[in-house]
């Protein structure tokens, strides 16, 4: 019991010494003093900079959108800009060989010359071609340098024209 | 974000094609196609109350052969359009006819052929079809006139012209 009374000192003064006090806290101190004014202007240029940075960010933003809404509307404005509905015009070989061929004057395809443009006037050409027989220059409607079935074609079509004169 | 950029796109690229083919249906009367001297018609793309209807063109040239016909149709009746031609049966006339495509659309209009060939129909022969597209309820009248018909030789023979309507669709 005396032993331990020896090494529990429950009397013992638990206080730091003053001067160990004091030599710790300048040991901790720092070095440096910050006043107080140009804490407060380092954080206030902070805060600006930071601020900056997130509204810039929302505006670059905005503007990516924007692109992205306006590429996507200037898409479907160019798909019915196209006018899908419009039908083709009836693509045959006589519709073609009629554009290709500036109209000729009704005389030049009266190939009869009874003073009436036909389907007569086609077929006699027709009936001159294939048998080889004499074909005139002037039967050449198409003026291409050949009296072929394309001159047929330029002549029949002139005889089934809805507005002819002869 | 790339993902949303291609969600969009996509949709886009999706939805106006199906808005325009749906624009173009409402106003497609009927489509056609020329192969090989037939003429198909499609009535599937038709509105509804629009009818169409096949107008088959005969000439009788009696004992004489024919080789060459043209004639003229117009309505004196009704509101039609025409929507086709179309060759007749015989050998001599299965290509399609000659005609003015500006009569498309339109209520009268000429149609020719001939045929250089040996073999030639006699008597009654089928020698086109037109297709007409009826607008209105009225029962249209048609007028027909043959403005000429020919021998193998080109010579003008007397002949008879005639129709018969087909089925309405």
């Amino acid at each position: 019991m005396t032993k331990r009374k020896e090494n529990f000192d429950e009397n013992m003064d638990l206080r730091v010494s003053s001067r160990l006090s004091t030599d710790l806290n300048a040991l901790f101190e720092p070095q440096v003093g910050v006043p107080a004014e140009a804490d407060r202007a380092v954080m206030d240029k902070a805060h600006k900079h930071f601020a900056a940075m997130q509204s810039g960010k929302r505006r670059r933003l905005r503007i990516h959108w924007g692109w992205r809404i306006a590429a996507a509307a200037a898409v479907i404005v160019l798909a019915f800009s196209l006018d899908l509905t419009k039908q083709p015009e009836p693509t045959t070989d006589n519709l073609s060989l009629v554009r290709a061929v500036r109209e000729p004057p009704l005389q030049a395809v009266d190939i009869d010359r009874n003073g009436r443009v036909d389907i007569l006037d086609a077929f006699k050409l027709a009936r001159h071609i294939e048998l080889a027989g004499r074909t005139e220059k002037e039967w050449d409607i198409n003026n291409d340098g050949l009296v072929d079935q394309k001159d047929v074609d330029v002549v029949a079509l002139a005889a089934v024209h809805l507005d002819k004169g002869v | 974000m790339n993902k949303i950029t291609s969600i969009i796109l996509t949709c886009v690229f999706v939805i106006v094609p199906v808005l325009a083919q749906q624009s173009e249906q409402s106003a497609k009367h009927r489509q056609a196609s020329l192969t090989g001297g037939h003429l198909t018609v499609n009535y599937s793309t038709a509105q509804p109350g629009v009818r169409f209807a096949p107008l088959h063109i005969y000439i009788d040239s009696g004992n004489k052969s024919l080789a060459a016909y043209q004639f003229e149709l117009k309505t004196v009746a009704g509101q039609i359009k025409i929507a086709g031609v179309e060759g007749g049966r015989h050998e001599a006339f299965k290509e399609a006819p000659y005609y003015d495509p500006a009569a498309l659309a339109k209520d009268r209009i000429i149609i020719a052929a001939f045929s250089t060939g040996s073999v030639l129909p006699k008597g009654r022969t089928q020698i086109a079809t037109v297709h007409l597209q009826i607008i209105d309820s009225t029962e249209p009248q048609y007028e027909l006139e043959l403005t000429v018909a020919a021998d193998a030789d080109a010579n003008e023979i007397p002949a008879e012209i005639t129709f018969e309507k087909g089925e309405i669709k």
